[in-house]
């Protein structure tokens, strides 16, 4: 009995372990890119300038440019990177992400609309985008329904609904190509120019998702182990299926309607997780959740400080530096997971 | 405990698999249902665990309709191990069978004293305590099936359902498997009711057998008033001998040489 409850604090112990290192390298991340930009500070002069009395250009960038901006990629990151493991759970499928359920395509197929036909509403941008995020899942759902949802029928409604929005958004692209440089930035999805504002709104909303998201990881977990056997476990498989989709659909649709869409981050942040503390979401979630944070965060300051007076959109840096260290990672520790 | 099933009609879509189905299930015996491949054991199974829906007919669980159980509330009185089920290989032989508590928790708890009794008792009983701490790609094809075995066990349910539980083992964790099965049903007196294939092995561990043809049942009974030369050709079109050795408490089946 003792030896167990030690070997039950050493797995608890390298949750925490992992948990602390990425929540320093957060701290790290968030004082690195408060301080490089096109004007570069040190931090002991952030420090003194931000807590001067009086107003300074020190104070101005930092607090009203790049802090909002900051803690927008945090709660983006770990929004994105909760739905998607989420997801995976309730897909039994580690390709699963929030773009497997529509929220990209329908947000996409709303901005593009709005932006390109409908430009006086630009401003509630973000309302059509949420909606026609919510709505695209919505329309998955009700197709692959058939006395229950199956993950296969989710994936392949998802498939032919997600193709056909995408045929409508080209085209609308295609008439429209004058206008597109909106459309474009937020197809890429990106942080530049985001205020207190967008964040304030967003706060409200991931921070809901991220509490809902730590109810799912029971039911998560016992998705993992088949449909039957969950059932058989007293599970209520449907139910808990549409309640982890409708909370992973939420906070995806919540970051979509505010910085469009950011891809690779729900996909890849929970099987680099799943390779530093395992499969057991008690475990998987929380640091699935701060890694999300850790990495957006870095893709995003990457993308504003990499080439002088030009910003790239967090999305494409996300990209192009997720997938081959995704891989890298799946060469290294592959043998634990994926076979 | 004992399981009442009258009248059970159970298909998928414009498919009817199982039809006018009569099975009665009793604590404390060993169950085993045979049949050809198709035959509909499994939908059985499935139907009396409410993994499937019935559409005609009616089970009752100690004189309680099936349909009127909380999702818990049924674990708690039936275990099942479906033919298919699957675990993330890095989960730790003692996880996975603490999965078996979940009828007991609310959502947010975790397991209690009585609870790491349970499974502790659970991977006992199944010979699993000591590769506790393995993870479940290390272990072998019959450990895991051990495992699962004690996940189900975990439950504390009254009847165990296994589904083909012996499929893909070879020979020797076959018999490994179907020891276990008896041991644990003459220890603890927990009911067993599951899919064989090995006829052999179901007319020496089984208390009771039925025979399923074609979706309907043939026979039932005891092993050997069941298992017959007769039986043998009618439902899985098998010319054979039942053969009584000396010494053995059940009879063999030889069957006809192949060429």
């Amino acid at each position: 009995m003792h030896t167990r409850t030690v070997r039950k604090k050493c797995g608890v112990l390298r949750m925490s372990i992992v948990l602390v290192v990425l929540l320093v390298i957060l701290a790290v991340l968030c004082a690195v890119s408060a301080a490089v930009g096109s004007a570069g500070y040190t931090i002991v002069e952030i420090l003194q300038r931000t807590f001067e009395e009086g107003s300074n250009p020190v104070k101005v960038i930092v607090l009203n440019l790049r802090l909002p901006r900051i803690l927008l990629a945090v709660l983006i990151g770990a929004s994105l990177s909760s739905s998607g493991a989420l997801l995976q759970s309730v897909m039994r499928n580690p390709l699963a992400d929030p773009g497997t359920i529509g929220v990209s395509a329908g947000a996409a197929t709303a901005a593009s609309t709005i932006l390109l036909l409908i430009p006086g509403m630009t401003g509630s941008l973000p309302l059509f985008a949420f909606a026609g995020a919510a709505l695209a899942c919505f329309l998955i759902y009700s197709m692959a329904w058939k006395g229950g949802v199956d993950p296969t029928r989710i994936i392949l409604s998802g498939v032919a609904i997600n193709s056909v929005l995408g045929a409508y958004t080209s085209l609308l692209q295609l008439l429209n190509s004058d206008s597109l440089s909106g459309v474009l930035a937020f197809m890429n999805g990106s942080l530049s120019g985001k205020s207190w504002y967008q964040f304030k709104t967003l706060a409200v909303y991931c921070i809901i998702g991220l509490i809902l998201s730590f109810f799912c990881i029971k039911s998560a977990n016992a998705l993992q182990l088949g449909d039957e056997m969950a059932k058989s476990l007293g599970v209520k498989v449907n139910a808990s299926r549409i309640f982890l989709s409708a909370v992973s659909a939420f906070l995806a649709a919540s970051t979509v309607a505010v910085a469009g869409m950011i891809g690779f981050v729900g996909l890849v942040v929970p099987h680099i997780a799943r390779l530093l503390v395992g499969s057991d979401y008690k475990a998987m979630l929380p640091v699935s959740i701060v890694l999300g944070a850790d990495i957006l965060l870095l893709a995003d300051t990457i993308g504003r400080t990499i080439v002088p007076g030009m910003e790239i959109p967090v999305g494409i840096v996300m990209a192009v530096c997720g997938g081959p260290f995704f891989l890298y990672m799946l060469r290294k520790k592959g043998g634990n997971y994926g076979n | 405990m004992e399981i009442d099933a009258c009248g059970l009609q159970v298909g998928y879509g414009d498919i009817i698999v199982v039809d006018e189905m009569d099975i009665h299930l009793h604590k404390g015996e060993i169950t085993t249902i045979i049949g050809p491949n198709g035959s509909g054991k499994s939908t059985v199974l499935k139907a009396l665990t409410r993994l499937l829906k019935y559409r005609k007919g009616s089970v009752y669980l100690n004189q309680k309709n099936l349909q009127k159980f909380e999702s818990k509330e049924l674990a708690r009185c039936v275990g099942v191990l479906p033919q298919r089920h699957s675990a993330p290989p890095d989960f730790k032989v003692k996880d996975l069978v603490g999965y078996g508590r979940m009828p007991y928790q609310s959502w947010y708890k975790g397991n209690s004293a009585e609870d790491e009794k349970i499974i502790d008792w659970a991977m006992k009983a199944t010979g699993v305590y000591e590769m506790r701490e393995k993870s479940i790609q290390e272990c072998s094809g019959g450990e895991s099936q051990r495992v699962w075995i004690a996940t189900v066990l975990a439950q504390q349910p009254d009847i165990m359902f296994l589904d083909e539980p012996t499929t893909y083992l070879d020979i020797s964790h076959q018999l490994e498997t179907m020891r276990l099965v008896k041991k644990l049903n003459r220890e603890s007196g927990i009911g067993v009711v599951m899919v064989l294939h090995d006829l052999s092995q179901a007319l020496e561990v089984s208390d009771r057998i039925v025979v399923i043809k074609d979706g309907k049942k043939y026979s039932e009974g005891k092993p050997e008033e069941v298992i017959t030369q007769k039986m043998m050709w009618e439902v899985y079109h098998v010319e054979c001998e039942i053969v009584w050795l000396k010494g053995r408490k059940a009879p063999l089946i030889a069957y006809k040489e192949i060429c």
